[in-house]
């Protein structure tokens, strides 16, 4: 293996390509390490190439692209721009370090400016050494599909199936996509079809809320047969289907590599108190990458931890948490990637047995199901008791632990995430805390606790007009309340329905928009610790 | 009455005052052998007196009822023993010794005509529990024009005492100071008939009963259409008395089920939603109904020609989905459905005026504590267990007792009466048994 | 009792409204006034319910009320409800034959639903036939016959045996008469059952060896009835053996347990033609000799000649459990083969069934729902393969099976002699071909003639433990006049006027 570092260059058509073109004809002499890609402009490149790249085991990522004002497409190399600030801060999160990726202005007459930006790169690189992800590959060997189906089949009861239609009936994705039917993906799938099933499109578009599951008489678990053939499915359908081009899990899957050291404590608030040992350790999952992704929607993501830890230690409580904590790998089991899950659980299991805790909190439902029952299911029996925070913030209610400092007259109503509320049954201890904030009434969606409305995408998959319509169903059904605030305590649902009300929809936007709010900053807001 | 020993050889004790119990009753009374039929609630008749119509011949049920009930008044040979429980049973076949509760009436049997007159002056109003709680009762009551015996009761929990019907009673019948009081029997054989029970329709939550005026259960719909009901035969919505132009019927609801309810078919819903289904088109033309089914159970005799004549003749349309939800519109009290049509292959929704749900049909829940005074054994659902499911369905682990009708089993009602005669057969051979051994 | 045929009648009418069964349609409060104007009528009411126990009431106190010598009930079907009337006006001492019924619902009021006036008009002519009639009426005594203590059961299968065992310990001498040569019926020919998979033949041998050895039991193999004569308490039974000869008893009942054999589908799906279609029963056959050689592909169809536009179109009832039990049966076997069970509507009712049903998903078999519209076809291909395409209802896709054996579920049918019996006995059978009783819902097991009662598979098509509830069932009600052992008969009987006798043939 040599260690001459590699870099990658994306360079747009127009300007910087011909710029490179240029130092050749030039006979200028630069470092051979770099390898081109010609794009059409600069705006085309997309974080998820560059994030490929750096998987893949370059060393640095170039962008080069014309100068401001000069872009053929006009403004495509300023959204490049801000583009690479945010892949940069991403960069810096994951712990490989924003200097891997440089974006240049290089103009179809600067040869030589081209041949020293890549002299320049090369010798940044050598100096801060090689890409740590080098030489791993993440490709998914070939599973033995036989034991995969029956194990299947065992397990979540498709079998019993006898075709009552519950499930159509009741599935959110049915109603708007007529193509899509559990019950005939079922059928199809005991008839002998496998193949139709597991090469088909249908089997991305399940929401795995289930919905149907819940009220399926013969206890068929369609979310987890689904996820079981997802594993065995053609990776082109997952490409094509899934959105932010598989970032969230090209990012998920770094994590796995031990010579990454993230650097994702950052958000802490001074005069946060933690330690690297307890009884209790905060497990915050990806809301640090999630904050940086979607900053142009102002959720404010990142105050959901930082609330989190502000009054675990207002009520004397010192968490435990992990420097180097991976993702839970809740992406990857859904879209079927087993092995890299496994490998994610197996290190996040022994990173918090280190700790000695022994209660895991979370804030994230996703997090709290995949830890709980798939960690559990996957790895073997936990030795630490996992509770989602308002199971936490509910006993401390009980023990009158909670000091509130500031009483705003207001509605909320309050979702119960797919996660947290019909797979895991939590649904009164979010309600208990919000019902004791002083001030605040608690008003309820028809559609609550077991039969809630998802809040329209999994795993980032299947973002289309028909899940859009699901989502303004449900912030229809919650505007109809008169709430003030719409409450829940997943991270993902905020950012979805924020990604719909932030479209151009064939819908007055009043009638959707809502103010939301995280269950852990309201508390914390009425703590007055915000 | 206040205890009564009869010969041991000679009589029998019925548990349950339904059909299939009065079955079992006029059969052995009939015969000769002396009969005591015991009912918890204060009227014979049971679930079968609730029904407007019964399937496939759409007879009127308390019209066919009737005449067994009178009979079981009249018979020489049958004693009647209602708002009775059972309290301790000791011995063995031929010879059981039986501890009843007669629980008080406050009104003094041998002295009340029926009149009624006293419940016109009761200033108190319940919810009437033979009309599922759809109609009025007052606190002093018959729960159905046609008790047998007619005879008011006064149900201790919401009488105040104001003594209005004291007053009134011209046969000076009320009697406030009436206690409980014990019944000893001593019988040979001893049948149970204790029926059926609704499976609690508010667990399936996605279909809005207890929550929608308008999502009945069957039973209450029955008592709707039923002439004798609250609203005297006239179908209507509850929530706004509107002649519904839209009826849906939901079976299986907490049937068939591996979780949320239980794993049986009750056999008769999808027989008897038909049969709702014909009656509402036979009130009215204009209404559309759909029965909304898994599976269609037409197994018993004449119930395939009779579902072919509803979907031929009368224009009830059966769909093979199960709705996923019920949805309502809260200003109008309407309701959505969302279901698979399988015709189309799509998803859709229906709006309809009411719905009726057709929930499981369990074994009566009291049967658990009856089990154990008894000593039979009980299955997982209430469903007391035969001593061999192939060649002994009527007879149990306790010799001398013997089980009939819905508490043994699902059926309908011609299964049911068919049964209660065996059980009187086996009961009569126990007492045969026992009479050739006394003559020894 | 008074001589009243001396006395001028005096009649009560009593109008039913039956709810508003009657009410609804009929103007009762017109016929009430309308039967007052009639020659003969002293007393006319209307009541809401005649039946319950205040009707009763008003019917005893009218007639102490107004002295009344007739009376005439306008409400239901005599059906019904006659028997009750008449109790009660013997109770108020009203001779029983005095009392005369008008059916002014089931054949007025509710054929005419749609007519209320002319109901109304018809109601007022049957009041007024029943008036006039009422006042020809005279007194009857019914007379008391003795009962003979014994019982004839025709059919000695698992119905006629469990029926005669049950009789016999009650005490009561019983005939078995069966046409095979040996007792056992279907189950002889059944290899195991559902619901808990026992061995047919083990348990049946115990029963017949019981039935056997029972003094109270004579047992007639190769034996078919003949004839019979008289009636409740007193039928007089001839009989054909085998060998030609007759034999002559009497009995108190009779009691009809002939079972049901099942429908051969000639023609039907290759049936006849291809040696791998065969039947449910004959794959038990195979089953219950060992003889069944792995199949790669089974396929079984079900409602095969059941369940029909017309002619069969009744459900079996049983098909569906034994189709189950048999696939199931097949996967312990052979557990690679493929079993695939096409349907209509699957009958797994019951207690037990529906848990069969998930034990036989659990074990892999397959099931594929057809529309009566477009049912599946079986075509014979190359070295006796079969290829079985069917319309998949839900799919709605069509799908090819390659099978090496086809079985057919096929119904229950009625014997091809019960048409003789039921001649030979005067008891009717119904459209499906099945004994018909004589009410539906509340007398499922009597006949409508007194003294004779059905059980098991002749009446209708069911399961083991479904006829020894109905073999129990007949055991009570035919040991109600036998155990009473003396009956009051019907007074109205047919006599012979002398006058008009012309001939008189030899008996």
């Amino acid at each position: 293996m040599s260690s001459e570092p590699r870099i990658v260059a994306f360079l747009c058509n127009w300007c910087s390509y011909a710029g490179a073109d240029l130092a050749g004809t030039s006979r200028i002499r630069y470092p051979p390490n770099i390898r081109i890609i010609r794009v059409m402009c600069s705006g085309r490149v997309d974080p998820a190439f560059i994030f490929r790249a750096f998987e893949t085991g370059a060393d640095g990522v170039l962008v080069g692209g014309c100068h401001p004002g000069d872009c053929h497409y006009v403004s495509g190399n300023l959204k490049a721009e801000k583009r690479m600030e945010n892949t940069k801060k991403l960069l810096k999160l994951l712990g490989l370090g924003p200097e891997r990726l440089r974006l240049e202005w290089i103009s179809a007459a600067e040869g030589e400016k081209f041949a020293q930006v890549v002299t320049d790169f090369t010798g940044t690189l050598r100096r801060i050494g090689p890409n740590p992800l080098k030489a791993k590959t993440n490709v998914n060997k070939s599973i033995d599909v036989e034991a995969v189906v029956s194990e299947a089949l065992k397990k979540t009861n498709v079998q019993y199936c006898v075709e009552c239609g519950k499930c159509s009936g009741s599935c959110p994705v049915s109603r708007v996509d007529n193509s899509f039917s559990p019950r005939r993906v079922v059928e199809r799938f005991l008839l002998g079809f496998e193949d139709k099933v597991i090469s088909g499109k249908d089997l991305w578009t399940c929401l795995s809320c289930y919905q149907c599951s819940e009220r399926c008489p013969s206890d068929v678990r369609f979310p987890e047969f689904v996820r079981a053939c997802r594993s065995i499915a053609p990776r082109d359908m997952l490409e094509e289907t899934c959105a932010h081009r598989g970032i969230p899990m090209t990012l998920s899957r770094i994590m796995i590599n031990p010579k990454i050291k993230q650097d994702r404590m950052g958000w802490l608030p001074e005069r946060a108190q933690i330690s690297k040992r307890g009884d209790l350790l905060y497990f915050v999952g990806c809301l640090p990458y999630l904050d940086i992704l979607f900053e142009d929607f102002n959720l404010e993501l990142i105050k959901t931890p930082q609330s989190v830890v502000k009054i675990l230690n207002k009520v004397g409580i010192k968490p435990a948490m992990l420097p180097n904590e991976k993702c839970c790998g809740h992406d990857l089991l859904w879209t079927g990637d087993l092995e890299n899950f496994e490998k994610l659980a197996k290190l996040n299991v022994a990173n918090i047995k280190a700790t000695g805790a022994k209660r895991v909190v979370t804030s994230c439902p996703e997090c709290y199901r995949t830890i709980k029952k798939d960690y559990a299911e996957f790895v073997g029996e936990l030795d630490f008791e996992v509770l989602h925070m308002s199971e936490l913030l509910s006993e401390l209610v009980d023990k009158d632990e909670l000091k509130f400092e500031v009483y705003p007259e207001r509605k909320v109503v309050y979702h119960d995430s797919c996660r947290l509320g019909r797979q895991m049954g939590v649904y009164e201890p979010p309600r208990k805390v919000i019902s004791s904030l002083p001030g605040t009434q608690l008003v309820e969606m028809e559609r609550n606790r077991e039969n809630a409305l998802c809040c329209g995408v999994n795993a980032w998959l299947s973002c289309n007009k028909y899940h859009k319509e699901i989502q303004m169903d449900r912030l229809k059904e919650a505007k109809a309340t008169g709430a003030d605030l719409l409450v829940t305590t997943c991270p993902k649902c905020r950012i979805h329905w924020k990604c719909v009300t932030s479209e151009k929809l064939p819908i007055n936007p009043d009638e959707i928009t809502m103010e939301m709010r995280d269950l852990s900053v309201l508390v914390a807001e009425a703590m007055n610790l915000a | 009455m206040k205890v009564k020993t009869m010969e041991a050889n000679k009589s029998v004790l019925v548990i349950g005052g339904g059909i299939a119990g009065m079955q079992a009753s006029l059969d052995l009374a009939d015969r000769g052998l002396k009969v005591f039929l015991l009912e918890k609630t204060p009227s014979i008749g049971g679930r079968m007196a609730q029904l407007d119509k019964t399937f496939p011949t759409m007879d009127c049920s308390i019209c066919i009822l009737a005449p067994k009930m009178i009979e079981c008044l009249r018979h020489p040979n049958i004693t009647l023993l209602t708002y009775c429980e059972v309290q301790d049973v000791s011995g063995s076949a031929g010879n059981f010794t039986v501890k009843v509760l007669k629980k008080p009436r406050f009104i003094d049997e041998e002295k009340c005509t029926g009149c009624g007159e006293c419940a016109q002056y009761c200033p108190i109003e319940v919810p009437n529990e033979f009309d599922m709680g759809i109609g009025i009762r007052k606190a002093i009551y018959v729960p159905l024009p046609q008790a047998v015996p007619l005879k008011y009761t006064i149900d201790e929990e919401n009488c105040i005492k104001c003594r209005l019907c004291q007053r009134t009673c011209k046969a000076e019948a009320v009697d406030f100071d009436q206690k409980p009081e014990t019944i000893n029997l001593n019988v040979g054989a001893i049948i149970v008939a204790t029926g059926f029970d609704m499976f609690d329709a508010r667990k399936r939550r996605e279909y809005g009963y207890g929550r929608y005026r308008n999502v009945l259960i069957s039973l209450e719909f029955e008592r709707l259409v039923s002439a004798s009901g609250p609203t005297g035969g006239h179908i209507v919505r509850l929530s706004d008395g509107r002649v519904p132009r839209r009826i849906a019927f939901i079976q299986c609801v907490g049937s068939r089920s591996l979780k949320g309810g239980v794993t049986f078919c009750s056999s008769a819903c999808c027989v008897y939603a038909t049969k709702e289904a014909i009656l509402i088109r036979e009130h009215d033309p204009e209404c559309e109904v759909y029965i909304f089914y898994n599976e269609l159970k037409i197994f018993g005799k004449g119930f395939q020609e009779f579902v072919t004549r509803a979907r031929d003749e009368w224009g009830v349309k059966y769909i093979r989905a199960l709705p996923g939800e019920v949805v309502e519109d809260p200003k109008t009290h309407d309701l959505t459905m969302w279901y698979e049509d399988t015709t189309e292959n799509v998803t859709k929704n229906m709006k309809v005026d009411l719905v009726v749900l057709c929930p499981a049909l369990i074994p009566t829940v009291a049967n658990k504590e009856l089990a154990s005074i008894l000593g039979l054994d009980l299955d997982e659902y209430g469903f007391f267990e035969c001593k061999d499911p192939l060649f002994k369905p009527i007879d149990t682990n306790v010799p001398g007792i013997f089980i009939c009708g819905y508490s043994q089993g699902p059926k309908d009602i011609p299964e049911s009466v068919a049964q209660a005669s065996g059980a009187a057969a086996r009961a009569a051979e126990v007492m045969a048994l026992a009479a050739s051994r006394e003559a020894q | 009792m008074k001589r009243v045929e001396e006395e001028t009648p005096r009649i009560g009418v009593f109008i039913c409204h039956c709810g508003i069964n009657i009410g609804g349609i009929v103007n009762v409060p017109e016929v009430v006034e309308y039967a007052k104007t009639l020659p003969g009528v002293v007393y006319a009411e209307d009541n809401l319910y005649t039946c319950s126990s205040v009707g009763i009431s008003k019917i005893k106190e009218g007639i102490a009320k107004h002295n009344l010598n007739r009376v005439i009930v306008a409400s239901c079907t005599p059906r019904t409800h006659e028997p009750l009337f008449r109790g009660a006006c013997e109770e108020a001492g009203v001779n029983k034959y005095l009392f005369e019924m008008a059916n002014i619902r089931d054949q007025c009021s509710w054929a005419h639903m749609h007519e209320p006036e002319k109901a109304t008009e018809k109601a007022k002519d049957l009041v007024r036939m029943a008036v006039a009639k009422s006042r020809l009426l005279k007194s009857l005594e019914e007379p008391e016959i003795d009962v003979t203590p014994s019982a004839l059961v025709i059919g000695g299968g698992i119905s006629g045996m469990t029926t005669a065992l049950c009789l016999a310990g009650q005490g009561f001498k019983v005939y078995i008469v069966e046409k095979e040569p040996e007792l056992g019926g279907m189950l002889r020919h059944l290899y195991k059952l559902y619901p808990t998979m026992q061995d047919a033949s083990e348990r049946l041998n115990h029963i017949v060896n019981s039935v056997k050895s029972d003094k109270g039991i004579e047992v007639l193999t190769s034996t078919v009835v003949k004839q019979v004569k008289g009636f409740i308490g007193n039928f007089e039974v001839t009989v054909q053996k085998a060998n030609g000869g007759t034999a002559n008893f009497g009995v108190g009942t009779i009691i009809v347990a002939t079972g049901a054999p099942i429908f051969e589908p000639v023609g039907m799906y290759g049936y006849g033609e291809y040696d791998n279609v065969i039947t449910q029963l004959q794959l038990e056959q195979l089953l219950k000799d060992g003889q069944l050689k792995k199949p790669k592909s089974v396929i079984m169809i079900q409602c095969v000649g059941a369940r029909e536009k017309e002619g069969r179109t009744y459900c079996s009832r049983i098909c569906c459990m034994t189709a189950i039990k048999n696939a199931m049966l097949i996967k312990d076997l052979y557990p690679d083969t493929d079993v695939h069970i096409l349907f209509r509507q699957l009958q797994t009712y019951g207690e037990h069934y529906e848990e069969h049903y998930r034990t036989a998903q659990d074990k892999g078999v397959k099931f594929i729902k057809y529309l009566q519209e477009k049912p599946p076809e079986v075509i014979s291909g190359k070295n006796g393969k079969l290829t079985v395409n069917v319309h998949h209802a839900l799919l709605d896709e069509e799908l090819k099976f390659g099978s090496d054996l086809v079985v057919l579920s096929t119904p229950l049918i009625q014997h091809e002699d019960a048409k003789k019996l039921s001649q030979i006995l005067k008891v009717p059978l119904g459209s499906d071909g099945f004994f018909f009783e004589a009410h539906v819902k509340l007398r499922p097991i009597d006949f409508a003639t007194d003294g004779i009662y059905v059980c098991g598979t002749a009446h209708s098509p069911k399961d083991t433990p479904e006829s020894v509830s109905q073999a129990l069932g007949v055991a009570s009600r035919a040991a109600i006049p036998m155990a009473l052992k003396r009956l009051r008969t019907e007074a109205i009987t047919a006599v012979v006027n002398e006058t008009y006798v012309v001939a008189v043939e030899p008996a």
